[in-house]
């Protein structure tokens, strides 16, 4: 199959994951430009919403950072997201979502190269799957 | 009267195929409604019975697209829907959802003349087809009509056996029926044997309400909260009624913008069982489920007989059929206050 | 047998109702459908008699008790029951307003399946008799006769009635039902075996019927939240139009947000006009929930809700 530049939704929380992709930045890392960030407060504050409404307007795939767990700004965010992503991805998967298209990951602020690999696996893993069709008629 | 032997309705079936779009009564997608054709069911013949979507759906559809707009530089230019709606045969309607398209004419032709509506309204012949099997909860004999009326559809169908008496009710059902192989003229003993038909669906029917007294008690009744909020209780406000209900046409519209500026505007059923129906940025005239009720049953049996003289229920019992705690708005209607005194015998009893 | 326990029932309501104990009662009446139970709330002793118990009283009741005011008594089968912990476990309403009446129960005959099974509606149905594993339909063209597995609902078949202990009455004696584990799982099998773009198929041709009459959302007892993100607008989720896209993202959300407070009681797919098979993806968000986080709903008032509490370590394999 050819090969297709994937677009991705990353839903980055304030305190750790999006400084950690303002590292990348503000260091020059290379990563790839597939990724969209959208900056959430806490990676507890996304809702399985957020996923499905980036799936069905276009994105390929979906990553939501946050900080490791123990290290949330507001101490248990991120295990909260834990547990809905990992619902959300079995769940979708069961739908005929591909595993693929939802990603979740812990980044901290002083990780820009951890950022700028997980967009880089991220995007690996979505071009080998087809462009995201679901939604269309 | 003409006649129709059932195994020559497949050819008749085709014939009106070539003019039309046509829907019969179908479950093939899971869900009964009515469904264009696939060429080969006919089930439908032997048994029809009332589909839990109900015809409305043909001519006020859950998605309408209104029109379409595009931004341009000195503002927005519409482009309108498709200009007409395609022309369409119903058939085996029953004569209650026949009626209630009649009711609807009041609102969306009489009242305010509504394009889309009317367009597919005047683009379709309803073939009707006298119930031979009512639902135990329906209760159209009611209402000033009955199970096997031809008033309000273009051809009336009466299964006598091995055939169909077809009545030929308007112009346009004469034409549609013109031509056609294998309809001939029905004999004396054949249209006996339809009246008799018709009789006895007509005495199948056991549940009733009474309108005069209804329409007694109605005025008095609006202002008895504890009565409708006991009615109300175990309503638990989801769409089944209104949705399903074929007189119902509450709906809701919403413009879609694309990125550009251009976008659409479309319209869907909405339900005035649901709170956010009426809700408005200072307030909601109808948040208590109690009025939501009571809004339900007064727009049919109060409003509509004020507004244009009619009952706005046809008494085809969707509404209690599929709600999904077996609310009944004629044991409602049944047990409405009387006036202060009554109240007390009220009890409504079980059946 | 059904008789009786309705004696029973009745006679400890009326007590409830006159040592002033509780101020309503939710329970289940004759309906005006052949067969037909239809939920029945009271707070006068003249309306007792009213209350009956039989094989068709599918109505999950808990759905009515954070709208009714008071003390409440409410008659429960197994699984209501647990959906009422479900409502405690979430902070919609005080267990000590809550006097749970438990009803033995044995399983709740599926008028669908019957229907499917006979090709007959129910009002074309003149009896259904239920004695030991078998069930005997009898209608105009003779009694047909059926294993009760094929005519309980596939709640009841999933149903391991036994470990729940919360009742503060019981009538007569809870039994185990005729629970068939595999049965009800081969729904579920079925959907894993397809490929995900089958599966996705399945669901967009299931939810293109939706006509979003919401009836799934408001029978459920645990979908309590007063604004629901279908109505939002700013931003807007779904659009109102029930295009199948929106139909499908609003349920797979739906059931995403009663993961762990939802009791695959099967309501929502018994109120479905259209027929979407919700249950099939009620029955896996109980597998997943169970398997990621070995947690079931209502089982246990104290324990904090799924998504209130976590382990340091778990699902970490589904996390980079
Ligand atoms: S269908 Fe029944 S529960 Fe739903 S709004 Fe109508 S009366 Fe209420
Ligand atoms: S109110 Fe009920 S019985 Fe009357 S027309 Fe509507 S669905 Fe039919
Ligand atoms: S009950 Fe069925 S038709 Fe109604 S909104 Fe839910 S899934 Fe859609
Ligand atoms: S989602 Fe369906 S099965 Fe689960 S609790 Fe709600 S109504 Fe019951
Ligand atoms: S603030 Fe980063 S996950 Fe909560």
């Amino acid at each position: 199959m050819d090969s297709f530049e994937p677009k991705i939704v990353a839903f980055c929380c304030n305190w750790c994951s999006y400084a950690g992709a303002d590292l990348a930045g503000t260091s020059r890392m290379q990563y790839p430009p597939n990724i969209r960030i959208i900056r959430v407060m806490c990676s507890g504050r996304v809702n399985p919403s957020f996923v499905l409404k980036a799936l069905s307007v276009g994105a390929d795939g979906v990553l939501v950072l946050g900080c490791h767990p123990g290290d949330c700004h507001y101490l248990t965010g991120n295990y909260r997201a834990r547990r809905r992503m990992a619902i959300a991805k079995k769940f979708l998967e069961y739908m005929g979502v591909e595993p693929e298209r939802i990603q979740v990951g812990w980044c901290s602020a002083s990780e820009g190269s951890r950022f700028a690999e997980l967009v880089g696996e991220v995007t690996d893993n979505l071009r080998q799957l087809s462009p995201n069709r679901m939604f269309n008629d | 009267m003409k006649k129709i032997k059932k195994q020559s309705v497949r050819g008749l079936l085709e014939k009106w195929q070539k003019d039309f779009s046509v829907f019969v009564p179908s479950k093939a997608s899971g869900s009964s409604q009515m469904a264009v054709w696939d060429g080969q069911d006919l089930a439908f013949l032997d048994r029809n019975r009332n589909t839990v979507v109900p015809p409305k759906a043909n001519f006020l559809p859950n998605i309408e697209k209104m029109f379409g707009f595009r931004k341009e530089e000195d503002g927005y230019v519409l482009e309108p829907a498709d200009e007409d709606a395609p022309r369409q045969l119903i058939f085996g309607i029953h004569p209650c959802d026949a009626r209630a398209i009649a009711i609807i004419d009041m609102v969306f032709r009489d009242a305010y003349e509504d394009k889309y509506y009317l367009s597919r309204r005047q683009n379709t012949v309803l073939v009707g087809m006298a119930c031979a099997a009512p639902y135990d909860n329906c209760f159209c004999t009611s209402l000033g009509f009955g199970p096997a009326d031809a008033t309000d559809v273009d051809i009336m169908l009466t299964d006598i056996g091995d055939s169909f008496v077809i009545e030929e009710i308007t112009d346009r059902g004469k034409e549609a029926v013109a031509g056609a192989k294998d309809v001939v003229e029905a004999t004396p003993a054949d249209e006996k044997k339809a009246g008799e038909v018709k009789a006895s669906a007509r005495a199948m029917l056991s549940k009733e309400i009474d309108t005069d007294e209804i329409a007694k008690r109605l005025p008095a009744a609006f202002d008895d909260k504890s009565f409708w909020e006991e009615i109300a209780a175990k309503c638990v406000s989801c769409g089944i009624c209104t949705f399903l209900c074929p007189t119902c046409y509450c709906f809701d519209i919403n413009d879609e913008m694309l990125k550009d500026g251009s976008g659409a505007r479309y319209r869907n059923w909405d339900c005035c069982s649901f709170a956010v129906y009426t809700r408005m940025p200072a307030e909601n005239p109808r948040e208590e489920k109690w009025r939501r009720v009571r809004q339900k049953v007064y727009h049919k049996y109060s409003f509509y007989p004020e507004l244009f003289g009619i009952i706005g229920c046809t008494g085809c019992g969707r509404c209690i059929r599929q709600c999904p705690v077996n609310w009944d708005i004629t044991e409602t209607l049944n047990n409405l206050p009387a006036g202060s005194a009554a109240r007390t015998e009220e009890k409504q009893k079980p059946s | 047998m059904t008789k009786e326990l309705e004696n029973k029932l009745r006679e400890e309501v009326r007590n409830l109702l006159e040592k002033g104990k509780v101020d309503r009662v939710i329970g289940y009446g004759a309906g005006s459908l052949r067969f037909a139970a239809t939920p029945l709330i009271i707070s006068d002793k003249a309306d007792v008699d009213r209350l009956i118990i039989n094989p068709f009283i599918h109505n999950n009741l808990s759905v009515f008790l954070p709208d009714v005011s008071g003390k409440v008594a409410i008659v429960a089968k197994e699984c209501d029951a647990r959906s009422i912990i479900s409502l405690v476990q979430n902070k919609q309403i005080p267990r000590e307003n809550v006097y749970i009446i438990g009803v033995p129960c044995s399983g709740i005959i599926d008028l669908g399946k019957v229907e499917k099974l006979t090709g007959l509606d129910r009002d074309e149905i003149d009896d259904i008799s239920w004695q030991g594993d078998k069930v005997t339909i009898a209608s105009a063209g003779g009694a047909k006769e059926f294993t009760a597995q094929e005519v309980l609902a596939d709640s009841c078949l999933g149903c391991d009635a036994g470990g729940f202990r919360e009742f503060d009455l019981v009538i007569g004696e809870m039994k185990p039902v005729a629970a068939d584990k595999e049965l009800i799982r081969k729904r579920i099998k079925d959907m894993e075996a397809m490929s995900p773009a089958e599966r996705w198929e399945f669901w967009k041709n299931e939810f293109s019927r939706c006509i979003r009459c919401y009836a799934c959302r408001q029978i459920c007892p645990v979908c309590f939240c007063d604004r629901c993100f279908v109505e939002e607008t700013e931003p807007q989720w779904i659009s109102p139009l029930p295009r199948w896209q929106d139909n499908l993202i609003f349920q797979a959300v739906r059931m995403m947000h009663v993961a762990g407070r939802c009791t695959d009681c099967g309501e929502c797919e018994r109120a479905c006009p259209v027929n979407i098979p919700l249950g099939i993806l009620t029955g896996k968000m109980e597998d997943i929930v169970e398997e990621l986080f070995e947690y079931r709903a209502g089982m246990d008032k104290d324990a904090p809700p799924l998504m209130a509490a976590y382990q340091p370590e778990e699902a970490e394999d589904l996390i980079r």
